[in-house]
């Protein structure tokens, strides 16, 4: 009788009965399966590939771009300006969903959901909520601009 | 729960522990995207502390697998090292072609300079075409000791196959002679160990301890090309090679066989100092014998009683001189110095002509291509030379300027 | 309280009889849950697979050695594919030596046999999209079996293969097959397959008025043992997946030399020993489909002698005539199999 009641149902206040401390180990270890096995799915799906977008782009020749011209680069995409001020570059990438704005004949505007752009890249009307990105122009000692991305 | 389950999940969770494990243990990565493949390898995981091949050869630019082959994304030897063209050695002739082909590499135009490959496996070095004529003249098996096999079929040779020779003798030369071309295997003793192919030549051998050197470089030395040559004696008496018995101890007796003597700057100078490059890597025609390919003479160099050394003057940025001066630098060769040419054209581009007094002989320096000391010379003209000048043969200067040993 | 899907999966109760170990050998759960296992381990190694002869053996290489834990995703998949056939072929086998065909089991055991032989299918195609020199002439050879089948044979090389010799279109084809196609009859068939082990009254074993055992579990019991049987599963498909990893070699290049010797994979080794004896229909085609059809004849033979109270037990007295022809169907095909590895010339 007393041989069965030391195995009955463990009281409040009892100190962690072997039983009970089993059970945490094998229920603990169930649970760490499965995180750890949530973190390795997240790794794996994670993973990139090593080619991803270049940051910088070599232009040409800096006299290809001529005082007071704008020049379309569709590799980027962006528009090349040079103006009294210097090089500038302003992106073509719609900051409201990624697609390329057009040129038109008074600024910019993105075809997919008409967001317009004044021809410095400002935001005239939405959906977009941002100007179009400024990227970074600069002359390297070849002579070749290099437009910088991030 | 149960005392199975709890002993099961403790497993799985240990089990998945080790596999987290594996993963950060693993080798890390390292990449490298060569700009003429723009195909990422990562060879550089384990081979990262070999040294580049040479200044030519950037590893930025060509990678490994452009002449190695191999799998470029295998991080496991076995996989990486499964698809390597020619084992170590990808300039093993069965493959070079793939390795160090290509029309702006090794195998294009001779207009270019660039048809080595066409010239190295038609060289009497690769085929052993003279040997074997003179061998299969000698025992009846052809009437004149004119290139018909080499060791392998190209350009008109048949290829050389012991076994269907009715002559015994000539196939004791197939089994006991051919250790000394291009695609052999070298006979056994680090005086011989070299590699095959273009390795052959211009990367240093394996070292005694059997560790390798990774590299490739036109500054050879004349230990490189005595892995072959001035090893020893083939007699047609008992149609065996005879290694040298001798053992030097300085280089005036090392570098050549005990068999004559020779002038100062025969063993002072290293082979490619005099041997051009037609000489050692062939010009793209099959010849019937080593006489018919060397045609340096010493009145190259120092011209005869009557007459000068044959000069070029460098006029062009692209000169071909000024290309071989940059990938051997030792002489700072420029537009508008003069420097010694053959007389078939070939450009001795470490023999500068000094300017000299308006008048007076000018005297020459010679850049060796091994070391890089500088030598001064005069030409035979205007000296107190007594040659005849239709005597142009070496034996003829040996008579006075040889040195005894 | 009403019982949701999941309570559905078993019966309230099954005898206990039905769940022994030393009885089922569990093989059929096991298989079960290897299916569950490769399906989801082949959906994550698709993410990064690319069908085309350039890419595949290469997205294949980038998956094991760059990809975080791709190796164990690789060799899991690996792993639970080549132990389902093992495991499936063991089932089979319980199933014949405990005479659990009888009626009204008799369609299940031809179901059961369909899995099994898309599932082999699944193993061949899933081998091929490795596109690498190790599957080379596996599949030069594969395809040109089926083109050896009499009038239908060139029709069907050129639907599997999709031209005159295997290339960019086999390699999709054999991608829709291992992907798609025979994963959904495979799914169709194999709930099927479940479906009926239910309708027939579950594992075989004696009917209640016959049974001496008349203990029962309950389905939370069944469930915990199924649970238990998994994680054990689960563990020894972990530490195969670290220990031994899936085969890899170089990718697959048009008019490549073969090696000395080319070896078929493992399931296919018994019938690439039949075909060094000559003809490719007869030794290929005809005498395996001849030894899959005594193995699919088998709830057909004798049936009558065998009683419904033999059931339940290893190797009863009434099915000796089957269990004497499927042990020697059974050690042909494994002695076929160990003579395959031995060397093509002494």
């Amino acid at each position: 009788m007393h041989v069965i009641a030391m195995n009955a149902m463990p009281r409040k206040g009892d100190p962690l009965s072997r039983r009970s401390f089993l059970n945490l180990v094998g229920k603990g270890s169930l649970a760490g399966s499965a995180l750890i096995s949530m973190g390795v799915l997240v790794r794996y799906i994670s993973f990139q590939s090593e080619a991803s977008l270049p940051t910088q782009y070599d232009l040409g020749l800096a006299s290809d771009y001529p005082l007071g011209s704008r020049i379309n680069v569709q590799s980027v995409p962006a528009t090349i300006i040079h103006d009294s001020q210097g090089y500038h570059a302003i992106s073509l990438v719609c900051p409201h969903l990624g697609c390329v704005v057009k040129v038109t004949s008074d600024g910019l505007s993105c075809p997919c959901h008409g967001s317009r752009f004044l021809p410095d890249g400002s935001l005239r009307n939405g959906p977009a909520s941002k100007p179009l990105n400024v990227l970074r122009v600069e002359t390297n000692a070849d002579g070749h601009l290099i437009l910088y991305t991030s | 729960m149960r005392r199975g389950l709890i002993l099961a999940s403790l497993l799985l969770f240990v089990a998945i522990g080790f596999a987290v494990l594996q993963q950060y243990r693993s080798l890390k990565p390292v990449g490298i995207t060569p700009s003429l493949t723009g195909q990422v390898e990562y060879c550089l995981t384990c081979h990262a502390d070999l040294p580049v091949i040479s200044q030519s050869h950037p590893v930025e630019t060509f990678g490994c697998v452009m002449c190695h082959g191999g799998e470029p994304i295998a991080l496991t030897a076995d996989l990486a090292h499964s698809t390597l063209r020619g084992g170590g050695n990808p300039s093993d002739l069965s493959v070079v072609e793939a390795s160090c082909g290509g029309e702006k590499c090794h195998s294009g135009t001779p207009q270019d300079n660039r048809d080595h490959i066409q010239r190295v496996t038609t060289s009497l070095q690769a085929t052993y075409a003279g040997a074997i004529a003179q061998v299969r003249y000698a025992f009846g098996a052809q009437p004149a000791p004119t290139a018909q096999m080499g060791v392998y079929a190209i350009d008109g040779l048949a290829a050389f196959d012991p076994t269907s020779e009715s002559s015994p003798a000539i196939q004791t030369f197939g089994n006991n002679c051919l250790y000394c071309h291009l695609s052999a295997e070298p006979l056994v003793g680090d005086e011989y160990i070299r590699w095959s192919g273009c390795s052959a030549c211009h990367s240093p051998a394996p070292r005694e301890d059997g560790t390798l050197v990774h590299q490739l470089t036109t500054s050879l030395v004349y230990t490189q090309c005595n892995k072959c040559h001035n090893r020893g004696n083939y007699s047609l008496l008992d149609v065996k090679f005879h290694s040298r018995q001798d053992a030097p101890t300085d280089r005036l007796h090392d570098y050549y066989q005990p068999i004559a003597e020779f002038t100062r700057c025969e063993w002072t100078l290293d082979c490619a100092d005099c041997h051009t490059r037609q000489e050692a890597m062939g010009d793209g025609h099959i010849y019937n014998n080593k006489k018919e390919i060397q045609y340096i003479r010493c009145r190259t160099c120092h011209g005869t009683i009557d007459s000068l050394p044959l000069t070029y003057t460098i006029t062009d940025e692209n000169d071909l001189a000024l290309r071989l001066a940059f990938l051997n630098p030792k002489v700072d060769l420029k537009v508008g110095d003069t420097i010694l040419m053959t007389d078939k054209g070939e450009l001795l581009w470490n023999i500068r002509v000094l300017p000299g007094v308006e008048g007076t002989t000018p005297t020459n320096e010679l850049f060796s291509k091994a070391t890089g000391q500088r030598f001064t010379f005069s030409p035979v003209m205007g000296s107190t030379c007594q040659q005849k000048p239709d005597q142009q043969d070496a034996r003829y200067c040996h008579e006075c300027h040889a040195t005894q040993r | 309280m009403r019982p949701s899907f999941y309570d559905h999966l078993h019966p309230p109760t099954i005898p206990a009889a039905q769940a022994r170990l030393r009885y089922t050998l569990g093989m059929g759960g096991l298989a079960v849950f290897l299916t569950l296992v490769v399906g989801f381990t082949g959906i994550l190694v698709t993410f990064f697979y690319v069908p085309t002869p350039e890419q595949a053996a290469k997205s294949v290489q980038e998956l094991t050695f760059l990809v975080p834990f791709g190796w164990l995703m690789r060799n899991l998949h690996f792993w639970s594919a080549q132990l389902l056939i093992l495991v499936a072929i063991l089932h089979l086998l319980r199933v014949v030596f405990t005479g659990a065909y009888l009626p009204p089991r008799r369609l299940n055991y031809l179901l059961g046999l369909s899995l099994l032989v898309i599932c082999l299918f699944l193993d061949f195609t899933g081998y091929v999209l490795r596109w690498d020199e190790g599957v080379h002439w596996a599949l030069v050879a594969g395809t040109n079996l089926v083109r050896s089948i009499p009038l239908i044979g060139g029709g069907l090389y050129t639907a599997l293969v999709g031209g005159s010799q295997p290339g960019a279109t086999t390699l999709i084809r054999f991608y829709a097959w291992h992907l798609f196609g025979l994963m959904l009859i495979l799914m169709a068939v194999g709930i099927w397959h479940l479906f009926r082990v239910r309708r027939d009254g579950g594992i075989a074993v004696p009917p209640p008025e016959l049974r001496s055992d008349k203990e029962r579990i309950t389905r939370t019991e069944l469930s915990r043992r199924e649970g238990l049987a998994m994680v054990w599963a689960m563990i020894v498909l972990i530490m195969l997946a670290i220990l031994v990893p899936a085969p890899l070699a170089p990718a697959l290049q048009e008019g490549s030399v073969s090696a000395s010797e080319n070896l078929a994979p493992w399931f296919f080794l018994w019938v690439q020993q039949l075909l060094k004896l000559g003809d490719p229909f007869i030794f290929g085609v005809l005498i395996p489909l001849g030894a899959l059809l005594i193995v699919a004849l088998v709830p057909y033979i004798t049936p009558q002698r065998l009683s419904p109270a033999e059931l339940g037990r290893w190797f009863p007295h009434g099915g000796r005539n089957v269990q004497i022809l499927v042990a020697i169907v059974a050690g042909v095909i494994i002695l076929l199999t160990l003579l395959a590895l031995l060397p093509l010339h002494t």
